[in-house]
């Protein structure tokens, strides 16, 4: 992913760069604008939606208790329709912390209870890789 | 009726120390762990001894279990445990920072006017 739109970059820059505006950029050239100033490794690297959904419900269907992984849809809710209890939702929180590189607070990672909250929340963390 | 609500609010303060101590000790024992295929007994282990009061209906019972559980977690709390890199305390923490919005480079600073 990362070495791909590296290499897209690299065949989109033109040297001289000045001539870059930030007026006027579609979705595409802003990737690239905000990939011109990557002075720092911070947030340059965003997840699209569908590889969000994509890896919770992965994280979700390996864990061991989960019944009926078959059935794993972005909206289903971990205690209810998944069987669990509330330890092992905390397990599966913590899975997917490590799976996305995260590192949320006790009392946020408590509120995540279903997949359509942890995929929002993942996706809309600025650190999620 | 404002005891069983009371009551009710008591058991959900107690679920949520019980989640929350559940989750901290458990990332402790990852700390503890120095290999992955350990961590999963002792965090079988962990589970366990969570489940063994799994039935206590008693609320002072309860709360006197939780202080027992969190006074056992910060007695063998890990001295250095693994802190995400971007996260407060992290190796990486404010290390070269994304710049403020607007904030660009010049790659021409101080040629601006010659060329």
């Amino acid at each position: 992913m990362a070495s791909a739109l590296r290499a897209a970059m690299l065949r989109h820059i033109r040297v001289p760069v000045q001539t870059l505006t930030l007026t006027g950029c579609n979705s595409q050239s802003r990737i690239l604008c905000g990939s011109l100033r990557s002075m720092s490794s911070h947030g340059d690297d965003h997840l699209d939606k569908e590889e969000v959904i994509d890896r919770v419900l992965s994280v979700v269907k390996d864990f061991p208790k989960s019944i009926l992984p078959r059935s794993v849809t972005p909206d289903v809710h971990f205690q209810k329709d998944l069987g669990l209890d509330s330890l092992d939702n905390v397990e599966i929180v913590m899975a997917l912390e490590e799976e996305f590189k995260l590192e949320i607070p006790d009392k946020e990672a408590d509120k995540i209870d279903s997949c359509n909250l942890a995929i929002e929340y993942i996706y809309h963390h600025p650190m999620s890789s | 009726m404002s005891a069983t609500a009371g009551y009710l609010a008591r058991r959900a303060a107690q679920k949520e120390r019980v989640r929350i101590l559940y989750r901290k000790a458990l990332k402790d024992t990852l700390n503890w762990a120095v290999h992955r295929h350990l961590f999963y007994q002792d965090a079988s282990d962990l589970r366990e001894r969570f489940e063994a009061n799994k039935h206590v209906e008693d609320p002072d019972r309860i709360d006197r279990l939780i202080d027992a559980g969190e006074a056992s977690y910060n007695k063998w709390r890990h001295p250095d445990p693994y802190i995400v890199p971007w996260a407060p305390g992290g190796s990486k923490f404010t290390r070269n920072p994304t710049p403020p919005e607007g904030i660009e480079i010049i790659y021409n600073y101080g040629r601006e006017d010659n060329d």
